[in-house]
């Protein structure tokens, strides 16, 4: 699988996070920010983590690796380093 | 996600880590909910024990009923999902109000209750419910103030669709359920009733914390009651140095 099709993945998860309130106009690319592209709530974080864990398996573990970063980083993830460790992980 | 039916009320739970699970995270009032844990302390926690999340009636993905907001049915509600999961006796750990909420539950169910571990927590004294509803009660620029304040340091800041979902969020809890009458119709103890538990507490507080009062009260106790205040923090602690709150947590699971 590409990197490509894995941010295919991520962007539907995304999209069906965001539900009634997905603007078409919004696009996910690798340097899509979480915070100020896609506005997304915590809990919505919460919910793209679990579809992440369920899709991907117990060996992509993305709650234990955004415990392990900082507010500062959290609040500046892309998409794009989102399909990164997600990669990294195969 | 996982949708648990507790007394007819569906909650949003989340279960992390292997085993059995003994420690129950509660997020603090309105605008809060279980992210707040799920991306600091409880993972960490996770790989020590079992842990479960939940978002508390009327916040994040649990059903918003109008009323039962008072301390008595959420204590209950609290209850009931260790019921439903299974849990026997837990350590909860709690910020703010969840943190409250953990203290009535140890002095309601002391037998449901292993050990608390407090993040500036209020604690259920008399008068708690007016002065929370007088911090809660706020409309226009006070409340997106208050938002401001408390997200300041979450993910999306300056966002303003965020803002502008939490404010509708927070509206809805405060406007359209009983909350306010529940808090301020809520029970309370004598402060003779804190000194009385003798389970293991760990209690962090921030320094500038208006609610360092209630932490001194607990440490002043007894022996049981670990304080730990942490300088240059206010009320917001988690966000203030949440790496030196999750290690202090982490560090007291592995030790207890």
């Amino acid at each position: 699988m590409s990197r490509e099709d894995t941010l295919q993945i991520l962007a539907g998860f995304i999209r069906d996070v965001i539900g009634d309130e997905w603007d078409d106009d919004m696009e996910v690319a690798f340097d899509t920010s979480f915070s100020d592209d896609l506005e997304l709530e915590s809990i919505e974080f919460v919910a793209l983590a679990e579809s992440v864990q369920a899709h991907f398996g117990d060996h992509v573990d993305f709650v234990g690796w955004i415990s392990n970063l900082e507010l500062d980083q959290i609040i500046a993830l892309t998409v794009g380093e989102v399909v990164d460790f997600v990669e990294s992980c195969r | 996600m996982a949708e648990v039916s507790v007394n007819g009320v569906g909650l949003h739970v989340q279960r992390l880590g292997d085993g059995p699970a003994d420690v129950v995270f509660a997020h603090g009032l309105v605008m809060d909910n279980l992210s707040s844990w799920y991306f600091t302390v409880a993972n960490p926690v996770a790989q020590l024990r079992g842990v479960r999340l939940y978002d508390l009636r009327g916040h994040g993905r649990s059903a918003r009923p109008t009323q039962g907001y008072d301390l008595d049915t959420l204590v209950d509600e609290l209850v009931g999902l260790l019921d439903a999961e299974g849990i026997e006796q837990a350590h909860l750990v709690g910020n703010s109000f969840g943190g409250l909420l953990a203290v009535a539950c140890a002095l309601r169910y002391p037998e449901r209750v292993r050990g608390l571990v407090l993040v500036d927590a209020l604690l259920p004294r008399k008068g708690w419910g007016e002065a929370m509803v007088g911090t809660l009660a706020t409309t226009g620029e006070e409340r997106d103030a208050t938002i401001e304040r408390v997200f300041a340091s979450w993910l999306g800041r300056h966002s303003s669709r965020k803002r502008n979902r939490l404010a509708k969020q927070a509206g809805a809890l405060v406007e359209g359920t009983t909350l306010l009458e529940d808090l301020r119709a809520s029970t309370s103890w004598p402060d003779e009733a804190f000194a009385a538990l003798s389970l293991p507490i760990l209690a962090i507080y921030g320094a500038e914390s208006d609610v360092l009062g209630d932490g001194q009260l607990l440490a002043d106790a007894g022996e049981n009651v670990v304080f730990d205040v942490f300088d240059g923090c206010s009320h917001s602690v988690i966000w203030e140095a949440t790496a030196q709150v999750r290690d202090r947590i982490v560090r007291w699971f592995g030790e207890i």
